[in-house]
């Protein structure tokens, strides 16, 4: 695929992410922006194992969205994978779906665990990561968590085990965009390298620009040699795709108004009925 | 009790290999015996309950049936939100045990009591909760929360509880079962508190006070059968815990009376609203808080006397 084509994916990715959640007036948009580049790495170039057609197979590689209010992103891939259906992503947040603002296990095929409040999945992963390791199996357990989400306590308990039970088959990735809802996360906590931290803990520590496929892919196909579980800080942009909404932490939890949604339609190449079909409830 | 918690978990991670005993620094010798035998069986998860309770759930979709062991408070107060999202919510295998309910941990004060954990736990949605009253009923209780396929919470005693059973015992999710026979009043009671009612059942003998003694073993789902015929048959109904009046034992047989519109006097015997004050061995502590045989035995026959 052209860097050209690439791009334009991403956009269309981006644009799904983008009509899904202003067609019901509800969205993280920023928090899933964020991780466009990460999971289509993860999903499309395949460095996630499993069978579209049986995604609940035994042997598939898990994936959970522990910062599930990036859902939105999560839904658009798997649509976009076949594993759900166009439908049920058009449903979303509409009464009778199947999918919610947070991810709910069983909900639709390839939600590996219900998300929402911070701080639980990589305990959850840690916890899949140890049963695969006990039964001698070679499936991985990938955890997306959000930078934010990193000062849940749970989190460090959940590192510090997995580096003692050397869960190498865990792989946490951390969508490190610097920013909570009310700020800087450095401003807010202090803390101004999640690699200094997860080394301290004594994990396998990969940096990585997040909206960078190629290097996205490359780091997801790095074998891991050395019985640490792996944190991959993937730095990104939080709102990344459009222009007003990038690193501004503002956008944690709101929709454009009729001014700023010109924006979006112009950086996004949404076209005036594919607005007017969404019909938000402004 | 945790002599018999572990003599039936032995058991079970024997029989089977996706039996997972997870603790948080909170194992016995016993617990080495097995962890020595059977090595990738027992995981240490340190200090660090909410990871040990998610990471169960995460064992548990992958096939394992983890037992979460710990320090009863621990596993009802500090995990609450792991319990629910991970554990119940999520409707997954988990088997979660708690050592020392009500005021077992009886030198420690309250951090370590665990006097509202019924009233915490009861409205989590497909959590099974037992509480047995003696050391062969919570073997029991192990072996029958294995057959459940789902959340289940075991509360258990750690005091050297005496053993109330002579024979085998007859133990059955769901059944409340009549431990001693009496016209005058209906006790319901759960957990190991219940010699200290039969005991005082003794007592009360001499007064001309017999009384009908009924184990509650599961306090989910409740036996509300067993509420609706001594409803029935006796005006006065007593029920006695180790827990807080509010949201315990008594609160689920309030309920039933109400809601089945019963006809029946209700008296609960447990903590007021309080948390339990007084360090000492389990039954000064029990005394200390007025659950003593003798302060249970005033109490009923106080109910007892009033219409």
């Amino acid at each position: 695929m052209t860097k050209q084509d690439l791009d334009k994916t991403l956009k269309e990715i981006r644009k799904e992410i983008f009509l899904t959640g202003y067609s019901v007036n509800i969205a993280h948009l920023a928090s899933a922006f964020s991780l466009v580049e990460i999971l289509y790495s993860l999903y499309h170039n395949q460095h996630l194992h499993y069978d579209p057609k049986n995604p609940d197979k035994d042997t598939r590689d898990r994936f959970i969205l522990s910062k599930g209010h990036g859902s939105l992103a999560l839904y658009v891939m798997l649509a976009r994978e076949g594993i759900i259906s166009q439908e049920q992503l058009a449903s979303f947040c509409k009464p009778g779906s199947s999918l919610g603002g947070e991810p709910v296990l069983n909900s639709v095929p390839g939600i590996e665990a219900t998300s929402g409040s911070l701080g639980h999945g990589l305990s959850l992963g840690a916890g899949m990561a140890l049963a695969k390791k006990l039964d001698h199996r070679s499936e991985k357990v990938y955890v997306l968590l959000g930078d934010g989400e990193c000062q849940e306590g749970a989190i460090w308990e959940a590192v510090m085990f997995a580096a003692a039970k050397q869960l190498d088959n865990l792989i946490a990735i951390i969508d490190d965009n610097a920013l909570q809802k009310m700020g800087k996360t450095s401003d807010i906590m202090g803390i101004t390298s999640w690699a200094e931290q997860f080394k301290a803990f004594n994990w396998d520590v990969q940096e990585v620009d997040g909206h960078d496929v190629a290097a996205l892919d490359q780091i997801f196909a790095k074998p891991n040699t050395t019985k640490k579980p792996r944190a991959i800080i993937a730095h990104t942009i939080k709102g990344k795709g459009v222009s007003i909404v990038e690193g501004d932490a503002r956008w944690h939890w709101r929709l454009p108004s009729k001014r700023e949604l010109k924006t979006f339609v112009q950086e996004l190449n949404i076209s005036e009925e594919e607005i007017a079909s969404c019909r938000p409830a402004m | 009790m945790q002599t018999s918690y572990v003599k039936a978990l032995y058991e079970l991670i024997k029989k089977d290999q996706n039996v997972i005993s997870c603790l948080s620094d909170s194992g016995t010798d016993y617990d080495e015996l097995i962890a020595r035998e059977f090595p990738s069986q027992v995981v240490n998860f340190g200090i660090s309950e909410n990871n040990q309770v998610a990471a169960a759930a995460g064992l548990a979709s992958c096939g394992k049936i983890p037992f979460v062991y710990t320090t009863n408070a621990f596993i009802a107060y500090r995990s609450y939100e792991f319990v629910r999202d991970d554990v119940c919510l999520q409707n997954q295998n988990v088997k979660l045990v708690g050592m020392g309910c009500g005021l077992n941990w009886s030198t420690l004060g309250s951090t370590h009591h665990t006097t509202e954990d019924i009233a915490a736990l009861k409205v989590l949605p497909n959590l099974t909760i037992l509480s047995p009253a003696s050391p062969k009923e919570l073997e029991a209780a192990v072996a029958a929360a294995y057959e459940i396929s789902g959340p289940v919470y075991i509360r258990m005693g750690m005091s050297n509880e005496q053993e109330i059973f002579n024979g085998p015992v007859n133990f059955k999710v769901g059944k409340n079962q009549v431990i001693k026979r009496g016209t005058t009043a209906a006790v319901f009671v759960t957990g190991s508190i219940i010699s200290a009612v039969l005991d005082a059942a003794e007592q009360l003998k001499k007064s001309g006070i017999t009384l009908q003694v009924i184990n509650v073993s599961t306090i989910k789902p409740f036996d509300e059968a067993s509420v609706v015929n001594c409803c029935k048959k006796y005006h006065n109904i007593i029920s006695v815990e180790e827990h807080s009046i509010i949201g315990g034992l008594g609160s689920s047989i309030a309920d039933i009376i109400a809601t089945k519109n019963l006809s029946a006097k209700l008296t609960k015997i447990g903590l007021a609203d309080a948390f339990a004050k007084g360090y000492g061995t389990h039954d000064e502590v029990l005394a200390a808080n007025g659950l003593s045989t003798k302060d249970i035995a005033q109490k009923i026959k106080q109910a007892c006397a009033t219409v």
